[in-house]
């Protein structure tokens, strides 16, 4: 089976003209501007397939939204090639548009004056989706996203919680096999967030869809992706699995052992580090690029000092994509 | 399947308009006080004079009148329904518009074919009421209000065409204050909103025949007391359609000059 | 003082900001310039046509607009910022303000300056200088000093009329709609003698609209009209003062819209 979103090389970049400071410089500028070129997305390629859901991390300003802008459709890319459900996004806009839904982070398309449901009504007749059909995924997305206590209400009177849900119910009326969300949740309290993390998957494991996210949120990450693409500075710098990433970038463990003799003098293993140390209780840290992995650390530790306890910190998503992103920064 | 994302579109105005009672109020008092005002000011002006610049108190007042009236038709507070181009290009949601399988410039036509027909119910119910209380004077034949109703739906034909050039501004300048102020003024005035066209000086109504504004109100309104005679009518229609055919062909390129725009910044 | 060097501070900056956008500025500028010219034009050929309005001779009628555009420029620059309040509502910027340690409406005034207002009070100024130079009246000290106080009672009165609407704004933000109806109505309706018009009109311009204060009945009194403008003569006179009184009436109804202010969402 093909995938449902291909991209070959993927590029982009921005001319901008810098302004130079003081009032020659305005002046220099006016008569020879000077121009730069910003480049956002440069050579990323993936693959996403039919019914699967994968998470485009990065630090912002990596370039997430800009990927996301090239596949559907609004912008066109200055290198590379990408393919939506068969299309090419940018050459032709209004088929893609067919097969694609988009929610692009608090930014609503329902209108403003009207009642949800008169926005979902034109929707429909936009995408000439059918009326039985239409009323069916409405009361299917109802189920989930609760939307019916509010849908009479007129959009400039929801909160943000009920308007996102309703941007989301929007952006899949037409039954798109590809759906984009550029950080749907954002600003969303918990319980709002686990209704739209189930009404996700239930979209990717009952109806098939291939969804693509980016978000901030790790707990998301880790409660719906499967696979992660990271990008920084606007190139791709892992595709793989969660495991994957704490594999790579995971290296922030830290072992806290009590020592049965509060006086021994801590030499630590070779690729290991004392962090901290008050009387008996003693914190190790990785050290430097050939750091032994916790497991081994532990059993190093173990064998050089007789401990009363010992216990780990796995670093979580959070520290592993703080580290991912510095790390990958650096490279 | 077109008719109906074509009904849908045209009546998200109307239907805004429908939930907002606040509003509906607001238009129907604007619109009688206003029409009261601008009657008692022609009434007054004319009290010590008879004809002048070729026109009695009757049909200055008809013109005024009538200048109200029209131009209530497409006058709404436009960026209430946060539909607005400078609106979606400030929020960001202009992305939308381009993602959906509906074209930006038909979407943005229906919405305003809505919004002025809207706009038409209103004053065709001030123009029975005012025709009924003696206000303005009726048509003085059938083929004048023919002539009449012909010139007025080309009128607002430019008028949409001046309208959209405006928001399309918004594509190149986060700003259109300036661009929408100027218009304004030039659409009031040389429109013939403020006064009538035959009150200016020569060089004055020499100078707005070079320009689309006084297609979209003056000709009307001249055409339907009188002003200009039927035996003229057939030019000035001309120079309307031509108007049309001018501003159809400067949108359409500035349509997709945006789209371009648009592909090429991310919106 | 210090209120006062930080008003100054932020309004050079903003004038700088303005020039930043040099094209925008200027399109700003000559948009005052020729918006007013257009009311010169208007008004001057209603007063060729229609010699003998109200029983004015004309170069007394064009007092009237003189007068009002000048109190208008002058209520731009200096407090007209109150107009686009539906927006700062809209967009939480009230709120933000709210959280700053200066008056709301000071800053609201600071939010940007007015560019426009350069244009307006240009073409107000001369449209004043020819005014006085056609005018057959003597000029005396007294009269100078109730043509400027009739100027700053005309402005605050406008500026009154937009506080009270931003204050209503504040728990309704449909108002707004109003303020452009209501800006219409001033240049529309206060350039004219408005005893041309019925009774019962020119009554809701006195006083359901205060409009004929701001320029109408100073412009009689000066003029020597001041008998026969439809209400006493001591009131037509004390319009300055009434302007004065209005203000600060209005900015009393904006300090207790404000304290009821509850935000855009609730």
């Amino acid at each position: 089976m093909s995938a449902s979103i291909e991209v070959r090389g993927l590029s982009r970049t921005f001319h901008t003209t810098v302004r130079r400071p003081g009032f020659t410089g305005t002046l220099r500028s006016l008569v020879n501007p000077e121009r730069v070129a910003k480049h956002a997305v440069s050579d990323i390629t993936f693959d996403v397939s039919p019914g699967e859901l994968l998470a485009l991390l990065g630090p912002n300003g990596a370039g997430k939204s800009t990927t996301i802008k090239m596949l559907t459709g609004i912008l066109t890319p200055t290198a590379g090639e990408a393919r939506v459900a068969g299309v090419v996004p940018y050459l032709e806009r209004e088929r893609n548009a067919r097969n694609i839904g988009a929610v692009f982070g608090q930014r609503t398309q329902l209108w403003w004056d009207l009642p949800v449901r008169e926005s979902f009504s034109i929707l429909r007749d936009i995408y000439e989706v059918p009326k039985a059909e239409h009323a069916s995924r409405l009361k299917e997305f109802d189920d989930i996203l609760d939307l019916s206590s509010f849908w009479d209400t007129r959009v400039r009177h929801l909160s943000l919680g009920q308007r996102v849900r309703c941007d989301l119910a929007a952006a899949l009326l037409h039954d798109p096999p590809v759906v984009f969300l550029d950080e749907p949740t954002i600003g969303m309290d918990v319980v709002v967030k686990e209704q739209v993390r189930e009404f996700l998957r239930h979209q990717v494991e009952q109806r098939g869809r291939t969804v693509l996210l980016t978000t901030h949120d790790m707990t998301e990450v880790e409660r719906l992706a499967e696979r992660v693409v990271l990008i920084n500075h606007g190139r791709l710098v892992l595709d793989g699995s969660l495991d994957e990433i704490r594999r790579t970038f995971g290296s922030t463990w830290q072992v806290r052992a009590t020592l049965a003799d509060a006086h021994t003098d801590v030499v630590p293993p070779p690729g290991i580090a004392v962090l901290r140390q008050d009387g008996p209780q003693v914190v190790f840290g990785p050290d430097g690029p050939d750091a032994p992995t916790v497991h081994q650390a532990l059993k190093a530790v173990i064998e050089r000092y007789e401990v009363t306890g010992i216990a780990i910190d796995e670093a979580d998503l959070e520290d592993v994509m703080r580290a991912a992103y510095v790390q990958a920064g650096a490279a | 399947m077109a008719v109906l994302h074509a009904w849908r579109a045209a009546r998200v105005t109307p239907l805004g308009e429908l939930h907002t009672p606040p509003r509906m109020t607001a238009v129907l008092l604007r619109l009688t006080v206003q029409v009261v005002l601008v009657a008692s000011l022609w009434t007054g002006l004319y009290a010590h004079t008879g004809t002048t610049a070729g026109l009695t108190r009757d049909q200055a007042v008809t013109y005024a009148v009538l200048a109200v009236l029209a131009s209530r038709l497409r006058e709404l507070d436009q960026y209430a329904g946060r539909d607005s181009v400078i609106q979606h290009m400030h929020y960001g949601t202009i992305v939308y518009w381009y993602l959906r399988p509906l074209p930006p410039q038909r979407y943005y036509a229906l919405r305003a074919l809505g919004e002025q027909l809207y706009g038409f119910a209103w004053a065709l119910g001030g123009y029975a009421v005012a025709l009924a209380a003696g206000v303005v004077e009726p048509p003085r034949s059938a083929a004048v209000a023919g002539v009449f109703a012909l010139s007025l739906l080309l009128g607002q034909w430019v008028l949409y065409y001046i309208m959209l050039v405006t928001d399309q501004w918004c594509f190149w300048a986060l700003r259109n204050n300036a661009a929408v102020m100027i218009l304004v003024f030039a659409q009031n005035l040389l429109s013939g909103v403020y006064a009538p066209l035959w009150f200016f000086p020569d060089w004055f109504v020499t100078l707005s025949a070079f320009m689309p504004f006084q297609a979209t109100l003056s000709v009307p309104l001249s055409l339907y007391i009188g002003r200009i005679p039927l035996s003229d009518a057939a030019g000035q229609l001309a120079i309307q359609a031509a108007w049309v055919v001018i501003l159809a062909l400067l949108t359409r390129f500035l349509w997709h000059r945006a789209a371009r725009r648009v592909i090429s910044q991310g919106g | 003082m210090h209120a006062v060097r930080i008003v100054w501070r932020v309004t050079r900056l903003n004038f700088r900001a303005q020039l930043e956008y040099r094209s925008e500025f200027l399109l700003m500028v000559a948009i005052g310039a020729i918006w007013q010219v257009s009311v010169i034009v208007f008004a001057t050929v209603l007063l060729t046509r229609f010699t003998g309005m109200g029983g004015w001779d004309s170069s007394e009628v064009l007092l009237i607009p003189a007068t009002r555009m000048l109190a208008h420029g002058l209520m731009v620059l200096f407090l007209g910022r109150m107009f686009g309040i539906g927006r700062d509502i809209q967009e939480g910027r009230i709120d933000v303000y709210l959280t700053r340690p200066m008056p709301v409406h000071r800053q609201v005034q600071l939010a940007y300056f007015p560019t426009n207002a350069i244009g307006d009070l240009t073409v107000a100024a001369g449209l004043m200088a020819g005014a006085l130079s056609r005018s057959h009246l003597d000029w005396t000290a007294v009269r100078i000093s109730y043509l400027i106080a009739a100027i700053i009672g005309g402005m605050l009165l406008e500026a009154a009329l937009f506080t009270a609407l931003a204050s209503a704004s504040l728990r309704f933000p449909a108002a707004e709609y109003w303020a452009r109806w209501l800006e219409e109505l001033l240049g529309t309706f206060g350039s004219y003698p408005l005893n041309v018009l019925p009774k019962a009109v020119g009554g809701f311009l006195t006083y359901a609209l205060p409009l004929a204060f701001v320029a109408y009945f100073p412009a009689a009194v000066l003029t020597g009209h001041g008998h026969d403008t439809g209400v006493p003569y001591w009131l037509a006179a004390a319009s300055p003062l009434l302007g004065v009184l209005v203000y600060l009436a209005s900015r009393l109804l904006w300090r207790r819209s404000l304290a009821h202010y509850a935000g855009v969402n609730a």
